[in-house]
C-alpha cells in the first residue's frame, strides 16, 4: 500500500449550518450517525469542498451560508506521505472568485498548493468525486463512468503514471482535428482548401490544354494565311477582269455612235482642201468693198461742201492790216483808264484839305499864313530848351512848397515843448525837498527794533523753561533698595536637608530599607527644589538694583546741561537789548516807542517815500524836456533860410522863359506847359501843309500824262470808222457784256452761299480752303469787270468824255476779235480739205486691192461663182464637224478602255457584242464580290486567332492560377499531414488506453469479484467486462451472464460499490491510498449483505481511512459490531454539537 | 576522338512557385528562373561548343498547360540548332509522349526519342562521335525497368537517356525502377539519367557511369543548395565531368540559434547575418527556410499563440525588400524541448505503453492499413490524390513514429507546466 492522505482533524469554520464544529477523525473506519438533516451531507461535501474547492456558486452543494456575509470554508488536518498538511479553504459568500485555500506544512509554514495535489495523487476531482467520496445517488451513476468515454480515461489517468493529461491531451487532439477537418464539414480549414483547391483545378480545366489549342491555332493560323493569299490573287484577277469590262461598257455608247459618224462622213465628196472659215470670209470681204465704196462717196461730199466755205473766209476786212496799232492803243489807254477816272475827285479832295490847313492856322492865332508857318524856327534843339526851362521851374517849385511845410511843422513843435516844461516846472516847486534814501533807513531801524523786541521776549520764555525744568529734575529722588535682606535665608537649605535625612532616617527604622531610601531621595529632592528658588529670587533682586543706579546718573548729567543753557540765554537777551536801543535811534523813535508809535511812524515813512520819488522823476523829465526844446528851435532857423533860396533861384528861371517865348513870337507870359502844347500843334500844322502841297504837284502831272492816251487813242478809231462799215455784232457787243457780267455776279454770289455753306462743315483742309479763295478770285476779278461797266454806263452822262472813250474801245475790241476769228476758221476749213483730199485716196486704194482678194477667195474655194462656193462651203462645214466627232469618240474609246476602238470593236465581238458582254460582267462581278466577302471573313479570323495566340503566349491568368494550385496544393499537403498525424496519435492514445486497460483492469476486475462475491454472498461468482469497445460491466453467476441493467437495484448498486472498491483499493496499491467516504450508501443492502459490505470496508480501513454517513441505527450498530469509531451528530434544532461515543 | 556534351534534366520549364508574393520582384525572378536556367544551359553549349545536348525528361512541369515553355524550348534549341547542335531528349513522367500534341516544331536537329527504344548517332565530319539511345514514356505512370531494353550496339562511345528511378530514391515516385547492376549489364559508358533533383554519380558494375545532375533550378525548400547541369568532356574514351550551376534563384534551409538572443530585435538582427552569409549576390533571388533551433530567453514569448505567425510575417516583408529579394519560405520552430526517449522507455508508464503500441503498428501494416481506414485517412488521401495532393496515397511508416512523438508530447507538456 502505497502512502496516501488522512484526514486527522475537521474543523468547519462556517459551512451550510455548521459554524465552530471540531472533528477529530484518524485511522480506520470512522462512522457518522446522525438523524436526518444532521448534516451528513452537508459534511461530506465540506470534505470534498475543502480537498477540491467549493462548487460554483449557485450550486446547493456549495453550502453557503445565507444569513450573512461573513467568510465561510474551514480546514482539514491531514497526514500525508510526505509529513502533516493544513489545508484551510475559506470564500465569501457573494464575492466572486473569493475562494483562498492555504495549505500549511508541518510547522505552520506555507507550502505550495502542489503538495496537496500531491497528496491528492494527482486524482481529478471527478475521479475523486465519483469513486472515493460519494452518496448513494452517486452509487447507481457508476452506469455512466464506465460507460462514458472521459470517465474512463480519468481512470486510466488517475491510474497509471504519465498518463495525467490524456484527457486534456485527447480533447486537443480531437479538438485539433476537428479544426482542421471534417468528412462532412465545410468549415474546417482543410475542407476550405480542398475546396478552394477544386474550385482552381475546375477553372484551369476550363482552361483546357492550352498547348494542344495553341498549336492547332498556329496551324490554324497558318492556314488562315495561305487561304488569303489565294483568296487575294483571286481577287485581284476578278478586279482586274471586272475593270476591263467595266470600261468596254462604260465605251458602248461611243463605239456605236463613231459607227454611224464613220459611215455619214463616206457619204461626202473630198473636201480638205476647201478654205477654213470660206464663206463668212466671203461675206467679209464683200462687206469690206462695199463700205469702202461708201466711204469714198461722203468723202467727195464733205469735200466739196469745205471748199464752198473756203471761199466764203477768203473775202476781204477793214480791220486786217491794222491790227498792231489798235491793239497797242487799247492797251495804252486801259492801262491809264483807272487814273483819268480818278482825276476829278482827287482834285476835289485836295481842295477840301487845302480849306481845313487854312482854318487850322488861323485858329493857332500865331498870326502868319501856310508859308510863315514853314519859315518858323520850330526845331527840336529849340524845343529842347523850352522843355528843360519849364522842367527846371517845376522842380524849384516843388522844392519851395517843400521847405515851407517843414517850417510850419518846427515852429508848432516848439510851441508844445514850452508848454510842457513851464507844467513841469511848476509841479515841481510844489513838492518837498527829502532824499528816499533817508526815509529808507529810518525804515530799516523801525524793523530792526521789532525784531529785537520780538528777540528779547522769546528769550525771556526760553529762560523761564530751563528754570522750570531744573526745578522738575531736583524733584523726585527715590531710595535704592537694601541688598541685605535676602527673602529666603542661606540657612534654611541645609536645615531642610538635614530634615529630609532624619526623615529617612525615620522611615527607615519605620518601613524598612525601601521606605527609607525613597523618604530620602524624596527630601534631598524637596531640598534641591527649595536652594534652586532662592537663588532665582536673589538674582533677579540684584538686576533691579543696578537699573536704578543707571537713572540717578543720567538725571544728573541732564541738570548740568540745563544750567549751561539757561546762562547761554542770559548773554544772549544782553544783545537783544543792546540791538534795540541802536535801533530805535535810526528809527527817530525813543527805545520804549510803543507798538502803535511804531505803525504810526511807518505809515508816515511810507508817504515821505513816495514824495521823495515823485520829485525825483519830475526833475529828471523837466531836464529831457529842457534839451528837446533847444533842438526844435535849431530846426526852425534852418527851415526858414532854406526857403528863402528856393524863391531867388525860381524869380530867375521865369525870366529866362520869357525871352525864349518872345523870340518865337509866341505870346509873352504864356506858362511853360500851354507854350509847349501851342508848340506842339504848330509844328503839326506844318507837317500838314507840307503834304497838301505835294499832293497838289502830282496831281497835275497825271492829268497831263493822260490827256496825250486819249487823244491817241481817238485818232485811230476815227481812222477805223472811216475805213469800213461797222461789224453789226460790235453794237451788240455791250449787251452781251452786260448780260454775261450779270450770270457772272449771280454764279459767283451762289458759288460764294454754296462755300460758305461748305466751309462750317469743312475741316479746314488745304483743298476746302483753296476752293473759296479761287472762287473769290474769280468773284473780284468777274464782279470788278460787271462793276466797271456799271461805272462806265452811270457815269455816261456825267463824264461825257470818258464814257465815249469806252465806247470806242469796245468797238475796236470787237472789230479786232471778229477778223481773228475768221481767219481761224478759214485756216481749219483748208486743214480739213486737205485731210479729205488724202482719205479719199487711201480708200479708193483699199477697195482695188479688196476686189482682187475676193476674186482669190472665189478661186481657191473650186467653184468660179459665189453661189457655188456657198453650197461647198456648208459641206466643208458638215465634214469638219464629223471627223472631229470621229476622232473625238475615238479618243473617248481608249480613254475609256485602253485600246484603240478597232481593239475594242474586236473585243466587243469577242464577247458577243452588247448582250454578251452585260451577262459576262454580271457573272465576274458576282464572283469578285463573293471572293471579297470570304476574304474580308478569313482576315478576321486571322485576326483573332492572332490575338489569341499572343494572349496565350503572355498568359498571366494561366501562371496565376497555376501558382495558386500549388500554394493550395502545398497548403492542403500541409493541413492533411498535420489532420493524419492528430488522427493517428489519437488513435495511438486510444490505443494505448485500451491495451492499458487490458493489462491493468484484470486486476480491478479481479478484486471486484471478489468483492461482489463476497457481497452478494457467492451469489455472484465473477464481474468481467467484455471485449471490444463496449465499456460495459457484467456479472456472471457461473450458469449465465447479466447485465448490469437486468440486476436488482440494491444488487447493483453492490456491484458498483464492489467495483469502485476495487478501484480505491488498486488505487490505493498502485498510487496512493486515499480516504474513502460514503453518505449512506447502504440503505439498500439488506442485513446480511450490509454486514458484509461494512466487513469489507473494515478491511479497507485497515490500509487506508474509510469515513461512513449513516441515520439508520442498524447500520450503526453494524459498523459498530466491526469496530467502527462513532461519532454522534445532533439534529440541527438542537445545537450542531458533537457527542462522542 | 574529343568531344564534349552538356546532360541536363528535369527542366520543369514554367514551375509555378508556391508562396511567392503576387506583388514585388520576387514573382517575376521565380517564374523566369526555370526559362533562365534552360537559357543558361543553351549558353553552356554554345560556349563550350558541345556536340549536342542531352535533356533526360520532365521538360515541362507539366504536360499540358504551359504554352510558353513549348515556346521557349523551341526558342532555345533553335539556338543550338543555328549553332550547329544536335539536342536529344526523352520525356519523363511529367511530360510523357501522352500529353505531347505532336506539333512541337522543334528544330529538325532535335532528335526526340519515341516509347520505344531507338538508337541515333552523332557525326562530325562525316565520323562517329557518339552512339545515343533513349526511351520516353508513353504514359505518366511507367513501372517497367525500361533500362532493361538497352544495349550496346557497337563500338565507341554510347549514352543511354533515361528518365528513371535508380535503386528506388527515396522522396521520388517509382516510376521505371532499375538497379546499377542492371545499368552496368547494358554496357554502355554513360547514363544520363533524370528524374532524381538530387545531382549524382554512381560508378556502375562494368565501368559505366550513371549521372543524375538534378534539376537546373530549385524548386521547392527541399531542393536547396546549387543546381545546374553535367559538361562531360569525351577524350580518348577518357571522360571528365564538371557540373556547373545555371540557377538564378536559390533555396536555402537555414538554422537560427536562438541560444543567448534575448529579444525580438536581436533575433532579426541574427536572422539577418544567416541570410546574408548564406544568399550570394549575384544571383537573381533566394528563398529560404528558416529553422529556429536551440533554446533562449527568446523560447517562451516565440511560444505564444500566433506569435511565430507575426515574426514570420516581418521576416517576410523584411527580407522581400533585400538585395537580392529573398523570399521567405517559412518560419519554422524546431525549438521544441527535447524529449528523453530513453528515460520514457525505462521509466515505463502510459508514455512506454504509447511507445510500444506505436511500434507494434509500425511492424503491423495489415493492422497500420486497417487503422488508416478507420480514421478515414484513406478516403481524404484518395480525395487529396484526384486534386493532385499524393501525401496521403498510402499510410507510411513514419506517420506512426511521428504521431507518436506528438502524443508523448502532448502527455509531456504537462510535466512541463506542472
Amino acid at each position: 500500500m502505497k502512502p496516501g492522505l488522512r484526514i486527522d482533524t475537521l474543523r468547519v469554520r462556517r459551512f451550510g449550518h455548521f459554524s465552530d464544529l471540531t472533528l477529530e477523525l484518524g485511522p480506520g473506519l470512522h462512522l457518522l450517525y446522525g438523524p436526518n438533516e444532521a448534516g451528513k451531507s452537508t459534511l461530506l461535501a465540506f470534505l470534498r469542498a475543502v480537498l477540491f474547492g467549493f462548487e460554483k456558486r449557485g450550486s446547493p452543494e456549495r453550502y453557503a451560508p445565507a444569513e450573512d456575509d461573513a467568510p465561510f470554508g474551514g480546514e482539514l488536518r491531514l497526514s500525508t506521505g510526505m509529513g502533516p498538511l493544513l489545508v484551510r479553504r475559506m470564500a465569501a459568500p457573494r464575492g466572486r472568485k473569493s475562494e483562498t485555500l492555504t495549505v500549511l506544512g508541518p510547522d505552520g509554514e506555507p507550502v505550495s498548493e502542489e503538495r496537496l495535489k500531491e497528496a491528492r495523487g494527482h486524482v481529478t476531482r471527478e475521479l475523486f468525486f465519483d469513486v472515493f467520496a460519494f452518496r448513494l445517488e452517486e452509487l447507481a451513476g457508476f452506469e455512466q463512468l464506465t460507460e462514458e468515454r472521459g470517465a474512463s480515461e480519468a481512470l486510466v489517468a488517475a491510474s497509471m503514471r504519465g498518463a495525467r493529461r490524456l484527457p486534456e491531451a485527447m480533447t486537443l487532439l480531437r479538438k485539433n482535428a476537428e479544426q482542421l477537418y471534417k468528412p462532412n464539414g465545410s468549415n474546417p480549414e482543410l475542407n476550405v482548401k480542398l475546396r478552394e483547391l477544386e474550385e482552381v483545378q475546375e477553372q484551369l480545366r476550363e482552361v483546357g490544354n492550352r498547348p494542344a489549342l495553341y498549336f492547332s491555332k498556329r496551324e490554324r493560323l497558318e492556314a488562315l494565311g495561305v487561304e488569303l493569299g489565294g483568296l487575294d490573287s483571286r481577287v485581284r484577277e476578278d478586279g482586274r477582269e471586272l475593270e476591263r469590262l467595266a470600261r468596254l461598257e462604260s465605251a458602248l455608247g461611243e463605239v456605236s455612235s463613231l459607227a454611224t459618224t464613220r459611215a455619214e462622213l463616206e457619204s461626202l465628196p473630198s473636201l480638205e482642201t476647201f478654205p477654213e472659215g470660206g464663206e463668212a470670209r466671203l461675206e467679209e470681204a464683200l462687206q469690206r468693198s462695199g463700205s469702202y465704196r461708201a466711204e469714198v462717196a461722203r468723202l467727195a461730199e464733205r469735200l466739196v461742201s469745205t471748199e464752198a466755205e473756203l471761199k466764203r473766209l477768203s473775202a476781204p476786212s477793214p480791220v486786217r492790216g491794222r491790227e498792231d496799232a489798235l491793239r497797242a492803243a487799247v492797251a495804252a489807254y486801259s492801262e491809264r483808264s483807272e487814273l483819268v477816272r480818278a482825276l476829278p475827285a482827287r482834285r476835289a479832295a485836295l481842295g477840301m484839305k487845302r480849306r481845313q490847313v487854312e482854318s487850322a492856322l488861323e485858329e493857332l492865332g500865331l498870326g502868319v499864313d501856310g508859308p510863315g508857318l514853314v519859315a518858323l524856327d520850330l526845331s527840336a534843339g529849340a524845343r529842347a530848351g523850352l522843355e528843360a526851362l519849364s522842367s527846371r521851374l517845376d522842380v524849384e517849385e516843388t522844392g519851395r512848397r517843400e521847405v515851407g511845410g517843414a517850417l510850419a511843422r518846427a515852429r508848432s513843435e516848439r510851441e508844445r515843448l514850452e508848454g510842457v516844461l513851464a507844467r513841469t516846472e511848476s509841479e515841481l516847486a510844489e513838492l518837498p525837498e527829502v532824499r528816499p534814501a533817508q526815509v529808507r533807513q529810518q525804515q530799516a531801524g523801525l524793523a530792526r527794533m521789532r525784531v529785537a523786541r520780538a528777540d528779547l521776549e522769546r528769550l525771556g520764555e526760553q529762560k523761564m523753561e530751563a528754570r522750570r525744568r531744573i526745578e522738575g529734575l531736583r524733584g523726585p529722588v527715590t531710595e535704592l533698595p537694601s541688598a541685605s535682606s535676602p527673602v529666603i535665608p542661606v540657612w534654611l537649605v541645609p536645615v531642610a536637608a538635614a530634615v529630609a535625612v532624619t526623615l529617612a532616617v525615620a522611615a527607615w527604622l519605620l518601613g524598612g530599607t525601601g521606605v527609607g531610601v525613597l523618604g530620602l531621595v524624596g527630601g534631598l529632592v524637596l531640598t534641591g527644589l527649595l536652594e534652586f528658588a532662592r537663588r532665582k529670587v536673589e538674582s533677579s533682586r540684584d538686576a533691579e538694583r543696578e537699573t536704578r543706579e543707571a537713572q540717578q546718573q543720567s538725571r544728573k548729567q541732564e541738570e548740568e546741561r540745563l544750567r549751561v543753557e539757561l546762562a547761554g540765554y542770559v548773554a544772549r537777551e544782553e544783545l537783544a537789548r543792546r540791538e534795540l536801543l541802536a535801533s530805535a535811534t535810526d528809527a527817530g523813535l525813543s527805545p520804549a516807542a510803543t507798538s502803535a508809535d511804531m505803525t504810526a511812524r511807518e505809515s508816515a515813512l511810507e508817504e515821505a517815500l513816495e514824495q521823495a520819488g515823485r520829485r525825483e522823476s519830475l526833475s529828471r523829465e523837466r531836464d529831457t524836456l529842457r534839451a528837446t526844446h533847444d533842438l526844435a528851435l535849431r530846426d526852425e532857423r534852418q527851415a526858414d533860410e532854406l526857403l528863402r533860396g528856393h524863391e531867388a533861384r525860381h524869380a530867375s528861371l521865369s525870366a529866362e522863359l520869357n525871352a525864349c517865348l518872345s523870340a518865337r513870337r509866341f505870346p509873352a507870359g504864356l506858362p511853360a506847359q500851354a507854350a509847349l502844347a501851342l508848340w506842339r500843334d504848330a509844328s503839326a500844322l506844318r507837317q500838314r501843309w507840307q503834304d497838301l502841297v505835294a499832293d497838289e504837284a502830282a496831281l497835275s502831272a497825271d492829268e497831263a500824262a493822260c490827256a496825250d492816251v486819249v487823244s491817241r487813242l481817238r485818232a485811230l478809231a476815227a481812222d477805223m470808222g472811216q475805213g469800213g462799215a461797222r461789224p453789226p455784232e460790235v453794237s451788240n457787243l455791250p449787251r452781251m457784256e452786260h448780260e454775261r457780267g450779270s450770270a457772272n455776279a449771280s454764279s459767283t454770289e451762289s458759288s460764294t452761299s454754296s462755300s460758305e455753306g461748305v466751309l462750317p462743315s469743312s475741316t479746314g483742309t488745304q483743298r476746302g480752303a483753296r476752293a473759296p479763295l479761287s472762287t473769290e478770285h474769280e468773284a473780284a476779278t468777274s464782279g470788278a469787270s460787271g462793276t466797271a461797266y456799271r461805272g462806265l454806263s452811270q457815269e455816261a452822262p456825267s463824264s461825257q468824255a470818258s464814257s465815249s472813250m469806252d465806247l470806242v474801245v469796245m468797238r475796236v475790241n470787237a472789230a479786232l476779235e471778229a477778223a481773228r476769228e475768221q481767219e481761224a476758221e478759214r485756216r481749219a476749213a483748208e486743214e480739213r480739205r486737205r485731210e479729205l483730199r488724202e482719205e479719199k485716196a487711201r480708200l479708193d486704194e483699199l477697195c482695188r486691192t479688196e476686189e482682187a482678194a475676193l476674186a482669190a477667195l472665189l478661186a481657191e474655194g473650186g467653184g468660179g461663182d459665189e453661189e457655188t462656193f456657198r453650197r461647198r462651203a456648208v459641206q466643208a462645214h458638215r465634214y469638219a464637224e464629223l471627223t472631229h466627232r470621229a476622232r473625238e469618240l475615238a479618243h473617248r474609246i481608249e480613254a475609256r478602255t485602253g485600246l484603240s476602238d478597232a481593239e475594242a470593236r474586236e473585243a466587243l465581238r469577242a464577247l458577243g457584242g452588247e448582250e454578251g458582254l452585260r451577262a459576262v460582267l454580271s457573272q465576274v462581278r458576282a464572283r469578285h464580290a463573293e471572293a471579297q466577302e470570304k476574304s474580308k471573313e478569313v482576315l478576321t479570323e486571322q485576326g483573332a486567332t492572332q490575338n489569341q495566340l499572343e494572349q496565350w503566349e503572355n498568359d498571366d491568368l494561366l501562371a496565376r492560377l497555376r501558382i495558386q494550385e500549388e500554394t493550395l496544393r502545398a497548403k492542403v499537403a500541409e493541413l492533411a499531414t498535420r489532420y493524419a498525424e492528430d488522427k493517428l496519435a489519437l488513435a495511438l492514445l486510444g490505443r494505448a488506453r485500451r491495451r492499458f486497460e487490458e493489462e491493468q483492469q484484470p486486476r480491478v476486475v479481479q478484486l471486484a469479484s471478489e468483492h461482489f462475491a463476497l457481497l452478494t454472498e457467492g451469489r455472484y461468482r465473477r464481474v468481467f467486462i467484455p471485449a471490444g469497445d463496449e465499456r460495459e460491466l457484467r456479472v456472471s453467476d457461473g450458469e449465465r451472464d447479466w447485465s448490469a441493467a437486468q440486476l436488482s437495484r440494491g444488487t447493483r448498486e453492490q456491484l458498483y460499490l464492489a467495483f469502485r472498491l476495487a478501484v480505491v483499493r488498486d488505487f490505493g496499491e498502485t498510487r496512493s491510498a486515499l480516504p474513502l467516504i460514503v453518505d449512506d450508501v447502504l440503505v439498500n443492502f439488506d442485513p446480511g449483505r450490509a454486514r458484509s459490505a461494512i466487513q469489507l470496508l473494515a478491511q479497507l480501513a485497515e490500509h487506508q481511512q474509510v469515513i461512513a454517513f449513516t441515520c439508520h441505527p442498524w447500520l450503526r450498530e453494524l459498523f459498530e459490531a466491526e469496530g467502527a469509531q462513532t461519532q454522534t451528530l445532533e439534529s440541527r434544532d438542537s445545537a450542531a454539537t458533537l457527542r462522542a461515543v | 576522338m574529343h568531344f564534349k556534351f552538356v546532360h541536363a534534366a528535369d527542366l520543369h520549364l514554367d514551375t509555378p512557385f508556391r508562396g511567392v508574393a503576387a506583388q514585388g520582384p520576387l514573382l517575376g525572378r521565380f517564374q523566369e528562373s526555370t526559362f533562365r536556367a534552360l537559357s543558361r544551359i543553351v549558353d553552356l553549349c554554345l560556349r563550350e561548343r558541345v556536340a549536342f545536348l542531352l535533356l533526360a525528361g520532365d521538360l515541362f512541369e507539366v504536360k499540358d498547360r504551359s504554352v510558353r515553355a513549348r515556346l521557349v524550348l523551341r526558342r532555345e534549341l533553335g539556338r543550338l540548332h543555328d549553332a550547329g547542335i544536335e539536342s536529344f531528349i526523352v520525356h519523363g513522367n511529367h511530360d510523357p509522349l501522352s500529353g505531347d500534341t505532336g506539333t512541337l516544331g522543334l528544330p529538325s536537329s532535335v532528335k526526340v526519342f519515341g516509347p520505344d527504344w531507338e538508337e541515333a548517332e552523332v557525326r562530325r565530319e562525316g565520323r562517329r562521335l557518339c552512339r545515343v539511345q533513349g526511351i520516353s514514356y508513353p504514359d505518366v505512370e511507367v513501372r517497367d525497368d525500361l533500362s532493361a531494353r538497352f544495349r550496346r550496339t557497337g563500338d565507341g562511345f554510347s549514352v543511354g537517356l533515361l528518365h528513371a528511378n535508380l535503386g528506388g530514391a527515396e522522396g521520388h515516385a517509382n516510376y521505371a525502377p532499375c538497379t546499377p547492376a542492371g545499368l552496368g549489364a547494358r554496357g554502355l559508358d554513360y547514363w544520363a539519367l533524370g528524374h532524381v533533383h538530387t545531382r549524382a554519380e554512381l560508378l556502375l558494375p562494368g565501368g559505366g557511369i550513371a549521372v543524375y545532375p538534378g534539376n537546373p533550378q530549385g524548386r521547392h525548400a527541399l531542393e536547396t543548395g546549387e543546381r545546374g547541369c553535367v559538361l562531360v568532356e569525351v577524350e580518348d574514351g577518357g571522360m571528365r565531368r564538371r557540373f556547373v550551376p545555371v540557377d538564378t534563384v536559390r533555396w536555402h534551409r537555414l538554422e537560427v540559434p536562438l541560444t543567448g538572443v534575448a529579444t525580438l530585435d536581436a533575433l532579426l538582427g541574427t536572422v539577418g547575418e544567416v541570410v546574408d552569409a548564406a544568399c550570394a549576390r549575384e544571383l537573381d533571388g533566394h528563398a529560404v527556410r528558416l529553422v529556429l533551433t536551440g533554446r533562449g530567453p527568446l523560447h517562451r514569448e516565440l511560444a505564444r499563440p500566433g506569435a511565430l505567425a507575426q515574426l514570420e510575417a516581418d521576416l517576410r516583408a523584411r527580407l522581400a525588400q533585400g538585395h537580392p529579394p529573398v523570399l521567405l519560405e517559412s518560419l519554422r520552430d524546431g525549438s521544441r524541448p527535447e524529449l528523453d526517449w530513453e528515460a520514457l522507455q525505462a521509466e515505463g508508464g502510459f508514455a512506454r505503453t504509447l511507445l510500444e503500441e506505436a511500434r507494434a503498428l509500425e511492424e503491423d501494416p495489415v493492422a497500420l492499413a486497417r487503422l488508416w481506414e478507420q480514421e478515414a485517412l484513406g478516403s481524404l488521401g484518395q480525395r487529396l490524390k484526384r486534386l493532385g495532393v499524393d501525401v496521403l496515397e498510402t499510410p507510411r511508416m513514419e506517420w506512426v513514429s511521428r504521431a507518436s512523438l506528438l502524443g508523448v508530447e502532448a502527455l509531456h507538456e504537462e510535466e512541463e507546466g506542472a
